[in-house]
């Protein structure tokens, strides 16, 4: 064998160990998206799925207002962002050395982040249950609250322990992310900045912010597409209580999929809510990308 | 020097006090999960359990069946974690020593994946693609689903390991003969076991946790379930008061295995997950 026919098969074998994900990516990925669309274009009628053309888009855009609700709770919850990410720098930049205490430390933080979403909804259910829960005690303990609250009782109440659990999951990974940041920043920079007279305040707003400021962008992004598109949490936590009012996107999108209990199940409406909720957080992005471009700061 | 002293001991106690925070809950279900549902009922103030009971563990693993959806659990982490390890890796392997036609055009798609974020939405598709294929009520079809649905993180973590051994070495090996895959099986596999274990690690957490998909594929099947789905379960079928005991000793079933195998192996866990996320 040539060298030359040797190199081709090379690259013929190349191929075919990217086909395996090639094909899961066009049938997984890209097949199924483009199904969700052509779906919220589709009702069943009498057991036949039939095209209704932008029917479901119409209802879902001035009939149906707790979709709107949904989103704007998702909004809301994102809103948790504003308590995490500070709280996650400054846990990074507090913990950014190389004492055993340090990782001992960081260990714990981040360890909510490798349980699953839905067992520590079930955990703060517990924690907040209305009757003898322990959050309730404590606060009943120390004179904050005088009766029980009932934590699933109200939006406003259901939406803040979905913060309160989306925080203490998340914290960890993000303080994680700011400290490969601020370790990647160079010692000489330090050094220099030193031996110029800089004191640790000025080293840190001179140097440690403005150097943070591109990987915060990124962090921050990660963190904004994790919270809009996560479900599982309050499905598990509220299930929409009270009443379907803390519901979020997703959640709704998922249950217009898989009614469990008395709601029939509407394909192609839950595609349509769940093409538009896409949309949403595409246009998020893109906004947020175009927003805090390098040189275009607010 | 006193000055930093003391305010290194400031810091201190507030790190002491943060990470309290993120322990207290896990502690309370921990000690509660010992507790008969009557206590848990009646006695929620008081965190230490007036005995530890084991019984809720036993009623939990015989009679909810438990011990089932442990199995289950195992099962499918296992098989996923062995699926995904060769097919991760495979691509990961091609994308970075591979040349063949539409190498980049493929490799932009597989990155778009990471923008399209439709999330919960696909499920739905999946199950029908699933059914399409007749394996929507197997826990094997889970197994395929999830090896197949590309995992970005898994492929960067693996393609960015292999980029960084020296070229030199499968050159060699490709002078001697070797094909493309056999340098890929028996030169290159070996040298990338530690993103191996990082790989396996992830896996084994995504699965073990996952819960919408594994509910939809089981929905039909209740002895398919895996352990999570099993334990929510228990809240979303309407019986929560009385069977909070179980719930919280099957919380504790979930989590323990994941704690301890994180608390053993938290440096691959915390590099995986962030050189995965950030790149590039």
């Amino acid at each position: 064998m040539s060298a030359i026919q040797q190199y081709k098969k090379h690259n013929r074998q190349a191929f075919l160990m990217v086909l395996p994900s090639f094909a899961g990516l066009l049938i997984f990925s890209f097949y199924t998206i483009g199904y969700v669309i052509v779906l919220s274009f589709t009702k069943k009628i009498g057991g036949e799925t039939v095209f209704v053309g932008i029917e479901n888009y119409i209802r879902l855009f001035s009939r149906d207002p707790n979709y709107w609700t949904a989103v704007v709770n998702t909004f809301i919850i994102s809103a948790k962002l504003l308590v995490e990410l500070p709280v996650a720098l400054i846990l990074a930049v507090l913990l950014n050395s190389k004492m055993k205490s340090a990782n001992v430390f960081r260990v714990v933080i981040f360890m909510p982040y490798i349980l699953s979403p839905v067992i520590i909804a079930l955990i703060f259910s517990f924690l907040f249950a209305s009757y003898e829960g322990i959050v309730n005690n404590i606060l009943m303990m120390l004179n904050i609250s005088e009766s029980q609250i009932n934590w699933f009782g109200t939006r406003w109440h259901s939406l803040s322990v979905i913060m309160i659990a989306s925080v203490w999951q998340c914290v960890g990974i993000n303080m994680v992310f700011f400290l490969t940041a601020l370790q990647s920043i160079p010692n000489e920079l330090y050094e220099s900045a030193a031996i110029d007279g800089a004191n640790s305040q000025q080293q840190f707003f001179r140097i440690t912010l403005p150097i943070l400021k591109t990987m915060t962008r990124v962090i921050t992004l990660l963190a904004i597409i994790g919270t809009l598109k996560s479900a599982d949490l309050a499905l598990v936590l509220t299930n929409g209580a009270p009443g379907g009012k803390s519901e979020n996107m997703m959640t709704f999108v998922f249950k217009y999929f898989f009614s469990q209990g008395a709601r029939i199940p509407q394909m192609g409406y839950a595609a349509t809510a769940g093409s538009v909720s896409a949309l949403i957080i595409g246009v998020i992005t893109v906004v947020y990308l175009v927003t805090t471009k390098e040189g275009n700061e607010l | 020097m006193k000055k930093i002293n003391l305010q290194k001991v400031i810091i201190f106690i507030f790190l002491i006090m943060v990470t309290s925070v993120f322990l207290f809950p896990l502690l309370i279900t921990f000690f509660a999960s010992f507790k008969s549902n009557m206590e848990i009922l009646t006695r929620g103030a008081q965190v230490i359990p007036e005995r530890f009971n084991y019984e809720n563990y036993i009623k939990a693993w015989n009679i909810a069946n438990f011990r089932r959806y442990t199995l289950n659990s195992l099962y499918v982490t296992a098989l996923t974690i062995a699926g995904i390890l060769v097919v991760s890796t495979m691509s990961g392997y091609a994308f970075a020593r591979g040349k063949f036609l539409g190498k980049k055009i493929i490799f932009s798609l597989f990155i778009a994946t990471m923008f399209l974020s439709w999330g919960p939405i696909m499920i739905y598709p999946q199950i029908q693609v699933a059914r399409f294929l007749s394996i929507n009520n197997s826990l094997s079809g889970y197994v395929i689903l999830r090896v197949f649905t590309v995992n970005m993180t898994m492929i960067f973590l693996a393609k960015s390991y292999i980029d960084s051994i020296p070229k030199s070495i499968d050159e060699a090996a490709f002078m001697d003969g070797c094909s493309f895959f056999r340098i890929y099986w028996n030169i290159i596999l070996p040298l990338v076991k530690p993103i191996l274990a990082t790989i396996c690690l992830l896996t084994f957490g995504e699965t073990w946790n996952d819960y919408l998909l594994p509910l939809v594929f089981t929905m039909s099947k209740p002895e398919l379930k895996t352990l999570t789905v099993a334990v929510v379960g228990l809240k979303t079928s309407g019986q929560v008061a009385s069977s909070w005991n179980l719930m919280l000793s099957g919380s504790m079933m979930s989590i323990v295995p994941m704690v301890i195998l994180y608390f053993s192996m938290s440096k691959y866990f915390i590099s995986g997950l962030t050189k995965g996320a950030i790149k590039e």
